[in-house]
Parts: C-alpha cells; sequence; structure tokens
C-alpha cells in the first residue's frame, strides 16, 4: 500500500494507532517529543479494573513499534510546521540531538556512572535524582541513553567531555546538532496525551508544603515495582511505612473556584482511586484507607465491581465528603484531613500518614504551539477540538488531521486504546481515498 | 512614610498596650503617625449583616477624613481594617452606592473618593519596613524562645479582595518573629478562629474554641503566642483565666503578646513603655528571659 501515516505522540494510544497501520501494510512515522516511547502510562503501576502491571503490557507495544519494519520512530522530535492537504502533508520535523548513537552503543553504562552532574528524575516524579545521560527506566525504548542538554555540564558551558572520553565504543556525540526534515504523510494523527494539574494553587492541600501530600501519579511511582521505593509505600518526610491513607478526589477537577483548576470532570480518578486503594490495601492488609469524594462514577465494565471490591470487601472507607483543607504535625509530619460528611453532615477529622491528590487531567500545554503547527483548533481548555462529537468524535478542524486519546480530553487507557483502533481506520481509509482505492 | 492612624474603638477603650506599643517603635522605624480629627466607628464588621448602608456610610466617612489628609489609612484593629478594605471594594464595584453616600458625606463637608489606601499592621512592617530594617533595629534580640504567630482571620480573610497575606499559608507575622531572633513553627492551627465574632451569642464557645488553639499552642511547645489583632488578643490574653475555667484546665497557661510589644523589647525598651503590665496572661517567664538576654 502507498502513503504514510505521522502519528503524534508515543504514548500508548499514539503507539496502538501505529501498530493498528503497520499490521495492515501501512507506513508510519511516530513523532515523540521524549528521548523514550511510552508516555505517562510507562510511569503508572496497575490498569484498572484487572489489575494488570502497566508496563508488562505497554513494554511488548513499545519492542514491537521500534522493531516494526513499517514503523519509524522519531524520538527527540516536534512538529513544527504541516503543507497540504489530506492525501498529501508535508510535515516539517525537528529533532533535538540525542548526542549517543544507539547504534554503536552496547548499554554498558560506563558514561552514566562517570557523569558529575545530577538533576531531580521527572520520570520517578523527582523521587530520585537521575545523571544528565540517562537511561530513564529498565525497559525504555529505545534503550539507549540520551543526554539531558539542560542538565549537562558541556552544554551550560563547562567544558566537560567525561562520558565521550569514558565511553569504550565512541558512542557519544557531543557535536551533533538539530536535525529538520520533512515526512510525508496522507494523514495525521494527534496522540499527544494529557498532564497532570499542579494542585499547589489550591494551598488547603497544602500540596508542595507539606511533604507528606502527594499526586496521584507521585503515588504511582512510590507503588511501582521499579520506582524509588521498589514499591514500598513510604512516605517522603521520613521513609515511615504510609499505614493510614487518605485519597482525595477533584482535586482541580470540577472546579467552581474562578482562575483555580478546571471545571470539567477529569473522568479516570475514581477508577485509579479505587485501584490504588486496592492496591495499598492489598499489599498492606492492615492500613486504613479513606477515600474522599464528591461522588463515585464507575461508568464502564466491572468498574463498580472494583469499587465495591475496594470498599466492601477490602474495608477502603468510602467517605462522601470533599475534605476542606490539610493541616499538618510539624513534629511528627503526620497529616490531619478535615472533611464534611455529607452522608451524615458530620464535621470529622482523620489523622493520616500521607495524603494522595487525584489531580485533574489537563491538555498538554505544548498543544498550543503544535495546533498552531498543525492549523487546528483547540477547545476553551487546550485540548484538540474535533469537528463533531457524534459524526466525526476523531476528526479535527482539518481534514485528515485525527485525535485519539487525551488529545482531545480525559480518557482511560482502555478508551484511548480502543479510540487510537478506530482512528487507524480513518486513516486507512484516507490512503485508499488517495491512491484511487488500489490500496490494500 | 506618615500614615492616617485609626486605631479604632476596642485598642481605644480597653486595648492600652497595644497602642502605646505602636506608637512607641512604629517612629523608630521611619513610620509617622498623623491622628485623625472626628473619626467615628469603623462600621464594625458584623454590623454588615443588619444594617449593610450603615456600615458602609460609617465606614467611608473615616477614609474620606483620611483623603482629606490626603494619606493613606492604617488601622489598627484588624476588625477596622476589613470594614475599610470591604467598603473600599464594595464602592469600588458599586458607584451607585458612593454617590449615595457622598451625598450623606456632603452635608459635613466630606467626599470620599476611592483615592485613599487601607495598609495593615502587616504590610507596614513586612511589606513596606521590611524585614531587614526590623531586624536592624534589634538591640536586645528574642532568643531561645520559639513563639506560635495567630496573625487574625479578618487580615488574611479569603474573598475577592487584595489579601494581607496567603489566607491558607500566612507567613508574614513568622518573617516578622524570626527579625527579632525568635524562633517560629507552623503549626496545625495557626489559622484557627480564636472565636471572640462568637463571643456576644455564645460566650462559651467563643472560650472553647480559643481554649483549642492554646490547648495546641501548649502541645507543640511554644513559649507564648504572637498576634497583632486587638480581638484575638482579648480573648487569648484578656480571657485567659476564663478559658481555663471552660476548659476544665487551670494548667492551660500561655503568655500572650502583641508583635509590637516583642518589637519594643527587642528595640531595647523598657516594659512600662510597652503597656506590657496591662497583658493578663502569665508573661513574666517570657519577660525575665528576654530582659536577661
Amino acid at each position: 500500500m502507498e502513503g504514510s501515516v505521522l502519528v503524534i505522540g508515543g504514548g500508548v494510544a499514539g503507539l496502538q494507532a501505529s501498530l493498528s497501520l503497520a499490521n495492515q501494510g501501512i507506513h508510519v512515522h511516530i513523532v515523540e517529543k521524549a528521548p523514550y516511547v511510552g508516555g505517562v502510562m510507562a510511569q503508572l503501576d496497575k490498569t484498572f479494573p484487572t489489575m494488570n502491571c502497566c508496563i508488562c503490557i505497554l513494554e511488548p507495544k513499545m519492542i514491537e513499534c521500534y522493531r516494526h519494519p513499517n514503523i519509524e520512530v522519531h524520538t527527540l522530535s516536534e512538529v513544527v510546521d504541516v503543507d497540504g492537504s489530506k492525501g498529501r502533508f508535508a510535515v516539517r520535523v525537528v529533532q533535538r540531538p540525542r548526542h549517543v548513537d544507539p547504534s554503536r552503543c552496547t548499554r554498558c553504562g560506563t558514561c552514566v556512572e562517570i557523569c558529575p552532574a545530577t538533576v531531580p528524575d521527572d520520570f520517578q516524579t523527582g523521587f530520585e535524582s537521575r545523571k544528565a545521560v540517562y537511561i530513564p527506566f529498565p525497559q525504555a525504548v529505545p534503550y539507549a541513553p540520551s543526554i539531558d542538554e539542560g542538565a549537562c555540564n558541556h552544554f551550560k558551558g563547562g567544558g566537560c567531555r567525561a562520558c565521550e572520553k569514558a565511553c569504550p565504543v565512541d558512542a557519544i556525540r557531543l557535536e551533533e546538532g538539530v536535525r529538520v526534515s520533512t515526512l510525508n504523510a496522507s494523514s495525521i494523527i494527534i496522540a499527544t496525551g494529557f498532564q497532570q494539574y499542579d494542585p499547589t494553587e489550591m494551598g488547603e492541600y497544602g500540596y508542595n508544603r507539606y511533604e507528606n501530600v502527594i499526586t496521584s501519579l507521585e503515588f504511582e511511582r512510590l507503588i511501582s515495582p521499579y520506582g524509588p521505593t521498589g514499591g514500598e509505600l513510604e512516605r517522603p518526610s521520613d521513609g515511615k511505612l504510609a499505614k493510614r491513607v487518605a485519597f482525595v478526589q477533584c482535586v482541580g477537577s470540577r472546579s467552581h473556584r474562578e482562575g483555580v483548576g478546571v471545571p470539567y470532570c477529569s473522568g479516570i480518578c475514581c477508577m485509579y482511586t479505587a485501584k490504588e486503594a486496592v492496591t495499598v490495601k492489598e499489599k498492606y492488609p492492615s492500613s486504613e484507607i479513606y477515600v474522599f469524594y464528591i461522588d463515585v462514577k464507575a461508568f464502564g465494565r466491572d468498574y463498580q465491581g472494583l469499587v465495591n471490591r475496594a470498599r466492601d470487601e477490602l474495608g477502603v472507607d468510602y467517605i462522601r465528603g470533599k475534605p476542606g483543607e490539610i493541616r499538618e504535625n510539624p513534629i511528627t509530619k503526620d497529616l490531619y484531613v478535615w472533611y464534611e460528611n455529607t452522608d451524615t453532615g458530620e464535621i470529622g477529622r482523620k489523622e493520616v500518614d500521607m495524603a494522595i491528590l487525584s489531580a485533574a487531567v489537563l491538555p498538554r500545554f505544548e498543544n498550543v504551539r503544535l495546533a498552531g503547527a498543525l492549523g487546528v483548533d483547540l477547545d476553551e481548555f487546550g485540548f484538540f477540538r474535533v469537528e463533531d462529537p457524534f459524526l466525526g468524535p476523531l476528526e479535527t478542524t482539518r481534514e485528515g488531521i485525527y485525535v485519539c486519546g487525551c488529545s482531545h480530553g480525559p480518557r482511560d487507557i482502555s478508551d484511548s486504546v480502543t479510540e487510537a483502533s478506530a482512528v487507524a481506520l480513518k486513516a486507512v481509509s484516507d490512503i485508499r481515498i488517495a491512491t484511487g482505492g488500489r490500496g490494500g | 512614610m506618615k500614615y492616617a492612624f485609626y486605631p479604632g474603638c476596642t485598642v481605644q477603650t480597653e486595648q492600652f498596650g497595644y497602642e502605646a506599643s505602636v506608637r512607641e517603635v512604629l517612629p523608630r522605624i521611619g513610620v509617622e503617625l498623623v491622628d485623625m480629627e472626628g473619626t467615628s466607628c469603623c462600621g464594625f464588621p458584623a454590623f454588615s449583616s443588619v444594617y449593610p448602608s450603615a456600615w458602609y456610610y460609617l465606614s467611608a466617612r473615616n477614609m474620606a477624613i483620611a483623603e482629606g489628609l490626603r494619606l493613606d489609612l492604617f488601622p489598627l484593629c484588624n476588625g477596622c481594617h476589613m470594614s475599610f478594605a470591604e467598603t473600599k471594594h464594595h464602592l469600588e464595584v458599586n458607584p451607585r452606592t458612593r454617590d449615595s453616600i457622598n451625598k450623606d458625606l456632603k452635608k459635613e463637608g466630606l467626599t470620599y473618593t476611592g483615592s485613599v489606601r487601607i495598609v495593615h499592621i502587616l504590610e507596614i512592617l513586612h511589606d513596606i519596613v521590611g524585614v531587614d530594617t526590623i531586624g536592624a533595629s534589634v538591640i536586645r534580640p528574642i532568643k531561645g524562645l520559639k513563639f506560635a504567630t495567630h496573625p487574625g482571620c479578618h487580615a488574611i480573610r479569603g474573598g475577592e479582595l487584595k489579601h494581607t497575606d496567603d489566607p491558607e499559608n500566612p507567613q508574614k507575622l513568622d518573617d516578622l518573629m524570626r527579625a527579632l531572633g525568635s524562633d517560629v513553627m507552623d503549626y496545625p492551627e495557626k489559622t484557627d478562629c480564636c472565636g471572640s465574632s462568637l463571643a456576644i451569642a455564645s460566650g462559651k464557645t467563643t472560650l472553647l474554641i480559643a481554649g483549642e488553639k492554646l490547648q495546641s499552642v501548649r502541645k507543640f511547645g511554644f513559649d507564648g503566642l504572637v498576634t497583632v489583632c486587638p480581638f484575638c488578643f482579648k480573648v487569648f490574653d484578656n480571657r485567659q483565666r476564663a478559658i481555663q475555667a471552660a476548659m476544665g484546665d487551670r494548667s492551660l497557661e500561655v503568655p500572650v503578646f502583641y508583635y509590637t510589644q516583642l518589637l519594643g523589647l527587642a528595640m531595647g525598651l523598657g516594659p512600662e513603655k510597652l503597656g506590657l503590665d496591662l497583658n493578663l496572661s502569665p508573661i513574666d517567664f517570657v519577660l525575665e528571659k528576654v530582659l536577661e538576654g
């Protein structure tokens, strides 16, 4: 079959769309901003409602994409401009240098060991630090280090060449520069995913002020077997095992406050919180878990079952009420969660070791620039706007450019994957039309 | 720095120690206080729920006097500060109310334009004079003592108004205490109410609310409580014996100070100049410790 499809974003949605296309013999370009594919899902511990290991599901897709004869993965790359129209887009892509030649690198790790520059590890949500030359996680694809120019002493003007000197196979490329290329595609699929709301502005919860108040994404790293604590729920202030845990729902989402948070529902928090509560309770059966919620939105198949299991079988205490405030004991660093139980009308206080905020799903900030480059519209929140939620739910405002996953609103993994498969069909149709029905 | 000084009724009728210490210390850090002629009640925040237009009128009247002096207005009481700040905001967004108030003010030859700025003592000390200048005025640091800060709700209350400090995480009074050499620490009940707004409706509730706060101050090992609000001081200091009775705990003793009293001590002034003999809480231990250095 002739023609290519360009997929922006190498998270689970982008990977799924790419595989669906590539397995039909269609050539795919994946343009991923990070040095690795995997997206947010690679940071998550388990799926819901099935409680499967995320990376165990994602990793085969990552590798399959990277090795697929019909897929070219462009890491460290961003789309800057698009010419043409459906059937014959010319996409300008800027690729930042990796500074390590993956074809020579033997993954010996000498460069990482010798690198003197240390920065907070964003993959581990800042719980750990990493070197300027690094591989973010053991399953990273491509499995080769990259050099973070913002962290590296060489690029900050220090003239450091420690990794280059140490590399036994001469794979370091400090002089490598930016590459601009033009890729041809008959259609474009946007799969840029989401980012999590920073709850610092909601001062009443003390995020960034109290060490033991963390976000749900940070929790995912803490409970992950390849996270900073090896999967033990050790709280940040003192490493004490957190046996009393409060989950706070709707932090920043469904907000009525002007200028604070977003008005829409983030869709996924009720379920990932049930999953997280079950994970803690299964790991530490004697722990006390509280879930503070406005209402539980468990709309998918088996979703309510997971909530019921958490609440009825495992004894997770679901309290209907959004906490008004979290306070900290300055000496023990334990937290007091103040709330009104709206079922009983009682005002209460729970003392916990740790509080986890289900912070809102936000559009990626880069969407603004990308929408400009693609010539498509965003909605009032910064998600990609679809032509019509019923008649063209995956079609953007420009013909031949499609969306899937969280790029156009909050979605869970299974919905993202479903949409990714569906959007692949749109792209196939475009190619058939472009090739006069000869394709396939 | 020159301000139209408005002590407010609570300070003028009973909280003499606050006024004495303020008049003693502020000029020493370059703040000139100009007394206002012909002022009235600030309007009193609680009055706003029964007769808002009277509240706005009284409040605007005092602000008009300050405008006549071409000075920014410095109310010493948190409650007065809130009256002025809220009225100023209300009259900004409701010009018709402002016009009708001005008709009444005209009878006295006054006009309220809205040009006056309302400044709180925390702003004067922390934002305008600055922590460094205050630190430089210290010759007898308050060392080895740990104070719980209580800025008072009216000064930091949330809403559309520009706050004196972060309502969720007030830190200015803490910064000011550190400038005196004192230790400070956050405590969970820091932003809790002193209870005084319930004093008329349910005096016992006031005492229990205040008592819980004092218990927390004791629990976390503080040597004393410091505030900038005369209402809060009145409850925590003047009513401390009643709090002890209400809580059934005679040992619930916490030394309570106005910030300006501690600033004066740190500047080397004698207790008699700062109205410290008027504090009813057991301050002697702290006082001795400060005076001995």
